[in-house]
C-alpha cells in the first residue's frame, strides 16, 4: 500500500493531491503541466514536498510533521524515466545490473539473465544504450527499474517517444509485467487510452489537483465535472434544468436548444427538481434517425471527418438565441447514413448513454 | 649539462603535484557548485575564476602578502615552525591556484552537461551520492573533465609570474622551468635556455597528442546497430503472433 499526501509550491505552481495505492496499476491522467510528474519525483524522493506524508508498505518515507524524508537511495522505489535515462557508458547488462547491490556475482549475473528473458532483450546485453533502438531502451530502463525489486514502479510517460506498433508491444509487456512484478505501478500518461488500457484506477489531474480518481470504468461513465468529462472524451454538454424524476428516468430541459431530454439516472443520487445541471454524450453514442421524436435534434451536416474506423460528423442545430450549437458524432464506418453536406438530419440521443454532471 | 636540467626535475615534481591537487580540488569545487543554487553562487563562482583574469603577479603578490609572516596563512603555518614562501612547496601553491580556475571551469561545464535525470536514476537505484559521482557523473563528463586537466596541467607548467612572487629564483629549490628561461636569456645564457625550450615545447606536444588518444571514439559511440539479432526478430514475432 502506497499513501500519498502531498502539497508542494513551485513557481506559483501548487501541487496539492491524496491518493493511495494498492498492489494495482493507477493511472495518472493529465495534461503537461498539471503535476503528474511531480508527484512521482516527490514519491522517489528526488524532489521534496513542502509537506505531506508518504508511506510505502510500512515504510514511512516522508512526513513533514516528524522532519522526516528517505533519501532516494533508500526509498526502494523503480523509476522509469521518460526519456528512460539509461547510462550511456554502460552496456545494457550493466545497466539493469547498477541497482543490484550486496550480492554474489553468481547472483547478480543470474537475476540479469531473468529479467533480459522477461524483457526480451536476450542477444542485447552487451549493447551500448546508443545501440538499441527506443523500444529496446525502454525494455532495459523497466528491466532496469525492476532489478532491484522495488517496492512500486513509477512509469512517467513510458510510452510518448515510441511509435503507435511499438507502443502497442511494449504496451502488452507492460500487462505482462504483472505475471513476475507483483509490487504497485503507478503510470502517468495524457493518453486517456493508453491509461484505460493498462491501469485499473484512474486519478484525473487538474492543474495540481486531483479531480477525481475511481475505478476506470466509473471514470468514463460517470465523470464528477466537465474537465473531467473533457479529458475523458465526452464531446457533447448541454446545459440544463431537471424538471421530473421518476423511475430513474430523469427529464432535463435544455433552454437553448428548447426541447426537453429523457436521461437515465443510473444511480445517480442528490437530484432535485428545477436543479441546473449540465449533461454530456459521447460523439460515437450519437445515432441517426429518420424520424423526429423523444430526445431526437435536429441538425444541418457541416462538415465531415473521415477517420479510420469511423466517420465525425459536425452537425450545427438551431438554438433560439442568435448562436449556434454544434454536435460532434462518430457514426460507425457502414453504419453512416448518406451524408450531405447541408442537409437535416434526425440525431437521437440513448437515455442511457447521457451522463448527468453536477454543476 | 647535469645544471641545465635540475629546473626539468623541479618543474616535473611541480606540475605533477599540482595537477594532482587541482584534479582533486577542482572536481570537487565543480560538483558542489553545478549542484549549488544559492543566493551567493555568482559570488563564489567570481572568486574561483578570479586567478584567471588577474594578471599573474597580482596573484603572486596576493598569496605573499597571505602567506608571508603577517599574512593568515603565514601565522598559521608559523604555528607548526614552518614557512613556505621562498621554498619549493610555493612553487606547487603558485601553480596550483593559477591553475584551479582552468581546471574548475571545464569540469563544471561537463558536469552541468550531464543529464539529472541518468544521475537521479542512479540515486532510485540505491546509489550513495559517492557512488553517483564516480560511476555515472565522472565517466559522463570524461572528455571534459580529461580536457580540464591538461589545460591546468599546461597552465601549471607555464606558470612564471606568481611563481617568481611567492617562490623566487633559488636555483636547484625554485628555479622552474620558465623561470629558469627567463633568467638564462638575461645572462645571456642561450644554450640552456634553448635546451629547455625544446623540452617544454616535446611536454606540450606530448600532453596534446595524449589528450587526442584519450578522447579517441569508443565502441560504444558507434550508434545504432541496424542489423538486427535473433532475438529482435524472434521477439517481435512472438508479441504479434501470440496473443498476451
Amino acid at each position: 500500500m502506497l499513501k500519498v499526501e502531498i502539497n508542494r509550491t513551485l513557481q506559483g505552481f501548487n501541487l496539492d493531491i491524496a491518493f493511495s495505492v494498492n498492489g494495482e496499476v493507477l493511472g495518472i491522467l493529465g495534461p503537461s503541466g498539471s503535476g503528474k510528474t511531480m508527484t512521482l519525483l516527490c514519491i522517489a524522493g528526488l524532489l521534496d514536498p513542502d509537506s505531506g506524508f508518504i508511506q510505502l508498505n510500512d515504510r514511512v518515507l516522508f512526513d513533514s510533521t516528524k522532519k522526516l524524508n528517505l533519501p532516494p537511495k533508500d526509498r526502494n522505489v523503480g523509476f522509469v524515466f521518460q526519456n528512460y535515462a539509461l547510462f550511456p557508458h554502460l552496456s545494457a547488462g550493466k545497466n539493469i545490473a547498477y541497482g543490484i547491490r550486496n550480492r554474489s556475482r553468481e547472483e547478480v549475473n543470474h537475476r540479469v539473465k531473468v529479467l533480459i528473458e522477461n524483457m526480451g532483450l536476450e542477444g542485447l546485453q552487451n549493447r551500448y544504450p546508443q545501440q538499441l533502438s527506443a523500444g529496446q531502451q525502454q525494455r532495459v530502463a523497466v528491466a532496469r527499474a525492476l532489478a532491484p525489486e522495488p517496492d512500486i514502479l513509477l512509469l512517467d510517460e513510458p510510452f510518448s517517444a515510441l511509435d503507435s506498433l511499438t507502443k502497442e508491444q511494449l504496451e502488452r509487456q507492460i500487462l505482462d509485467l504483472r505475471q513476475f512484478y507483483k509490487g504497485h505501478i503507478i503510470l502517468v500518461t495524457h493518453d486517456l487510452a493508453e491509461a484505460y488500457r493498462l491501469s485499473s484506477r484512474i486519478a484525473v489531474y487538474d492543474a495540481g489537483k486531483i479531480a477525481q480518481c475511481d475505478l476506470k470504468q466509473k471514470l468514463i461513465s460517470s465523470p464528477v465535472n466537465q474537465k473531467v468529462a473533457r479529458i475523458t472524451r465526452f464531446r457533447n454538454f448541454m446545459d440544463g434544468v431537471i424538471t421530473d424524476i421518476k423511475d430513474q428516468q430523469v427529464w432535463v430541459t435544455v433552454p437553448e436548444l428548447g426541447t426537453n431530454v429523457k436521461v437515465a439516472a443510473n444511480g445517480h443520487k442528490n437530484l432535485a427538481i428545477n436543479q441546473s445541471i449540465t449533461i454530456g454524450v459521447r460523439s460515437e453514442h450519437i445515432q441517426a434517425v429518420t424520424a423526429p421524436g423523444q430526445n431526437i435534434l435536429q441538425g444541418t451536416l457541416s462538415s465531415v471527418v473521415e477517420n479510420l474506423a469511423s466517420i465525425n460528423c459536425y452537425f450545427d442545430l438551431k438554438t433560439n438565441k442568435d448562436t449556434c450549437y454544434c454536435i460532434e458524432t462518430a457514426f460507425p464506418k457502414g453504419a453512416a447514413p448518406t451524408l450531405i453536406d447541408g442537409l437535416n438530419y434526425y440525431l437521437y440521443l440513448p437515455p442511457e448513454q447521457i451522463v448527468i454532471i453536477a454543476n | 649539462m647535469n645544471d641545465y636540467l635540475t629546473p626539468l626535475w623541479i618543474s616535473l615534481k611541480t606540475v605533477l603535484v599540482t595537477t594532482a591537487i587541482t584534479f582533486i580540488l577542482g572536481i570537487a569545487a565543480a560538483r558542489w557548485m553545478s549542484r549549488y543554487t544559492g543566493k551567493i553562487k555568482p559570488i563564489i563562482d567570481g572568486i574561483f575564476i578570479l586567478p584567471l583574469v588577474l594578471p599573474p603577479t597580482v596573484v603572486g603578490f596576493g598569496l605573499l602578502l597571505f602567506m608571508g609572516k603577517h599574512g593568515w596563512g603565514g601565522k598559521f603555518l608559523a604555528l607548526f615552525n614552518t614557512s613556505v614562501v621562498f621554498s619549493w612547496p610555493a612553487t606547487v601553491i603558485a601553480a596550483a591556484v593559477m591553475s584551479f580556475p582552468l581546471m574548475y571551469m571545464t569540469t563544471k561545464g561537463a558536469f552541468e552537461q550531464v543529464d539529472t535525470n541518468i544521475e537521479n536514476a542512479a540515486r532510485t537505484l540505491g546509489a550513495s551520492e559517492w557512488r553517483v559521482l564516480y560511476s555515472v557523473t565522472l565517466p559522463m563528463a570524461w572528455p571534459g573533465v580529461l580536457a580540464g586537466t591538461i589545460l591546468s596541467f599546461a597552465r601549471a607548467l607555464g606558470e612564471f609570474g606568481a611563481t617568481l612572487m611567492i617562490a623566487g629564483n633559488i636555483p636547484g629549490r625554485t628555479t622552474t622551468i620558465p623561470v629558469a628561461i627567463y633568467f638564462a636569456i638575461v645572462d645571456g645564457n642561450m644554450k640552456q635556455a634553448d635546451t629547455l625550450m625544446i623540452i617544454v615545447l616535446c611536454i606540450a606536444l606530448a600532453s596534446l597528442a595524449l589528450l587526442a588518444y584519450l578522447k579517441k571514439p569508443k565502441p560504444r559511440d558507434r550508434g545504432l546497430i541496424v542489423n538486427p539479432v535473433a532475438s529482435d526478430i524472434i521477439h517481435a514475432g512472438r508479441k504479434i503472433d501470440s496473443p498476451p
